[in-house]
């Protein structure tokens, strides 16, 4: 991908002392990124704790081809936990952010094999109320062979065929004025799989290369019922 | 949902596989080859492939099938010193799963057929060779092959199935040849499936008969899928025609509740279930089908002939005694699929003579198995076994979709050396819903992207 105007810099989390991801920092797929503010359709920012309960919000990050979910996991308390399997690396995953410490982000690209949320539908969903495949309220779903991931505990994979977890975005959240930003993630190796698998869908979606095109200073956080036109309930 | 697809029905299902056994395995005349018994496949053209030369252990594959690809995938991908070659005698790759849902006009033909195996070669660092195997010295580690002579230092055949007329009562060898091109059963080539699409546009009415076979057939719900998908594509085109289901099984083989429930539900005036109708004739000329005790005409039909292990498997004489398999399977270790004493040669995907289901996430689960077992054997290592997994979608509306699924894994006793069942946490979802429906699709979009991309 075009890494122009990007900032590799593991240094770049430094400035995020709200958002305590120093191991994951360390870890060696991890890449920072340009912050950008999640905005509501309209560009303004969205307020942490306005942020609904009953579904995840889906935005572009980094680049406008990778979507991202959202989650307020409510009542659940998210969990830190330390020693994940990635695909390649271990690391720490620091929680959740926001008043509560309970909005989570992670690609919304399934680990097993890379069904996402398109706008025709979404094989992807955080089943908040739970559903037949999730064994549970509160998880992620993917419907196509039955991956479920536990958002609480950093997205760790809980049954299914899908062996690591979903790729963490990480979150800088502003007590002052309840806004978040998205300012790094973990596994841009499977993102750039994920590229060359979908190149020809996301070019005709984008225009040529415009999956590529950072995001830049602020992205839209949609409802993933208003993102994507069929939201299969598995 | 029910936690465990019950013991009871494992042990039927195997039952059932076991007599399907005694009919006429000794008239030998069962696919479009006939090996002479005791006599091993000649070997050696004398002329090599045209390959560069290896540059680690060379792992053949044989069949470019959900097997064969996903070892080719992930073999290298778990031990990237492996050279891997490819052999497969399509120069188009077009799956057997899903094509079910072409007939009703859900999918395109393009979601089925455009995967390249060339792409897949490229994306995962190995070699297509398009060619068609014809003789394997073992002792050399030899495959021959229509393209030439390939050396070897691991071996996979993973050739699919043939069709077993024999078993039917179909033993003249015109008969049969007529009834293989005039009434496909449609589990095996995409020739088959272009023949059946067109039979369902060109339906105007009358008695359609899908047969439902014995023994452990490819894609247990296939035939249960198709009389749905018929019946819902009739019923949408005012098409008054009927399909018939004659099954020569006691009961559904599988999601029994969920394809009962969309017959009587959706299709009470299209589909005709009969069960213990076993196929034991059929008069192509007439358009007759014999049962033990009845006779059915039919205005078209599918006719789904038992099912064995590639012919390949018994020309090249790699055949399990009768006492292992009855569907002429392969004679190869339980756990670890190479066969028995040879540790260089193996064969895995619907060839196995396991009581899995032959279906393609069984295939492409015990495929990534296979990879790991060959990357730790090509370094002198042995692995703990998993059990695949069988993850089955089937579309029982074609309007609006819906489907029903299955999700089981298998039991393997140590002590029998053998698989005794379905696993705990085997589950089954037969309340049909449209969430199922979409999640079908991408079950199969998955499958190619596991089998054809990075």
């Amino acid at each position: 991908m075009d890494r122009r105007g990007f900032v590799k810099a593991c240094a770049g989390g430094a400035a995020l002392a709200l958002a305590n991801w120093d191991n994951l920092v360390l870890a060696g797929s991890f890449e920072a990124f340009p912050p950008a503010k999640l905005t509501n359709k309209i560009g303004i920012p969205l307020k942490a704790t306005e942020i609904p309960t009953g579904e995840a919000m889906v935005f572009a990050y980094p680049v406008a081809g990778v979507p991202c979910f959202l989650i307020n996991l409510g009542d659940k308390t998210s969990k830190a936990n330390p020693k994940l399997a990635g695909e390649k690396d271990e690391y720490d995953w620091a929680g959740g952010v926001g008043p509560n410490g309970n909005i989570v982000a992670f690609v919304a690209i399934c680990t097993h094999q890379m069904s996402y949320p398109q706008p025709e539908v979404s094989y992807m969903r955080y089943a908040a109320e739970g559903s037949e495949l999730a064994g549970a309220p509160g998880r992620i779903v993917c419907c196509a062979h039955a991956s479920v991931f536990d958002p609480a505990e950093g997205a760790r994979p809980v049954t299914g065929p899908a062996t690591f977890p979903l790729l963490p975005v990480r979150l800088a959240y502003d007590p002052v004025s309840d806004e978040l930003s998205a300012d790094g993630i973990l596994g841009m190796d499977y993102i750039r799989r994920f590229f060359k698998t979908y190149k020809g869908d996301l070019n005709a979606r984008y225009g040529p290369g415009g999956y590529r095109q950072p995001v830049e200073g602020k992205t839209i956080a949609l409802p993933l019922s208003k993102y994507s036109e069929i939201v299969p309930a598995c | 949902m029910n936690e465990n697809l019950d013991r009871r029905n494992f042990l039927k299902m195997g039952g059932a596989m076991l007599a399907a056994g005694t009919a006429g395995c000794a008239t030998g005349v069962t696919g479009s080859a006939v090996a002479e018994s005791g006599k091993s496949a000649s070997v050696a053209t004398g002329m090599k492939a045209a390959l560069p030369p290896a540059k680690g252990p060379r792992l053949v594959i044989v069949g470019g099938g959900t097997s064969g690809l996903t070892i080719a995938k992930y073999a290298k991908k778990e031990y990237p010193k492996f050279d891997v070659v490819l052999v497969e005698k399509r120069d188009m790759y077009s799956s057997c799963f899903s094509s079910n849902m072409w007939y009703a006009g859900l999918i395109n033909l393009e979601f089925l057929a455009g995967h390249s195996f060339m792409d897949a070669a490229v994306n995962n660092d190995y070699i297509y060779f398009n060619a068609t195997v014809t003789g394997l010295d073992r002792a050399s580690r030899t495959l021959a092959t229509s393209e030439g002579d390939i050396h070897y230092d691991f071996l996979v055949l993973a050739p699919g199935i043939s069709y077993d007329y024999d078993k039917i009562g179909v033993k003249d060898v015109g008969v049969m040849t007529a009834l293989r091109q005039t009434y496909p059963g449609g589990f095996i080539s995409p020739t088959e499936h272009v023949s059946i699409n067109r039979k369902v546009r060109d339906f105007e009415g009358g008695v359609f008969v899908q047969t439902v076979p014995s023994g452990n057939y490819r894609c247990l719900p296939g035939p249960y899928e198709r009389a749905c998908l018929l019946a819902s594509t009739f019923k949408k085109n005012k098409v008054k025609g009927k399909i018939l289901v004659l099954d020569a099984n006691p009961e559904i083989t599988i999601k029994k509740e969920g394809f009962h429930a969309a017959f009587n539900e959706l299709f009470k005036d299209y589909i005709e279930w009969l069960p213990s109708k076993a196929v034991m004739g059929v008069d192509v000329e007439k358009k007759i089908i014999k049962t033990e005790f009845d006779e059915y005409k039919f205005d078209d039909a599918a006719i789904y002939a038992n099912v064995r292990g590639s012919t390949l498997i018994e020309q090249l004489g790699l055949m399990a005694p009768e006492s292992k398999s009855n569907q002429k399977e392969a004679n190869i270790d339980t756990r670890f699929y190479n066969i028995v004493g040879d540790p260089h040669v193996y064969v895995t995907g619907d060839s196995r003579p396991h009581p899995y289901s032959k279906s393609a996430n069984t295939s492409n689960t015990e495929g990534h198995f296979m990879a790991k077992v060959l990357a730790a054997r090509a370094q002198g290592k042995e692995i703990a076994w998993i059990s695949p997994r069988t993850l089955c979608y089937s579309m029982v509306n074609g309007d609006p979709m819906e489907a029903i699924s299955v999700d089981a894994g298998y039991d393997y006793s140590a002590e029998k050396d053998a698989i005794t069942g379905f696993s705990k946490d085997t589950k089954t979802f037969e309340s049909r819903d449209s969430a199922k429906g979409q999640a079908t699709l991408e079950w199969a979009r998955g499958m190619y992207r596991d089998m054809f991309e990075a």
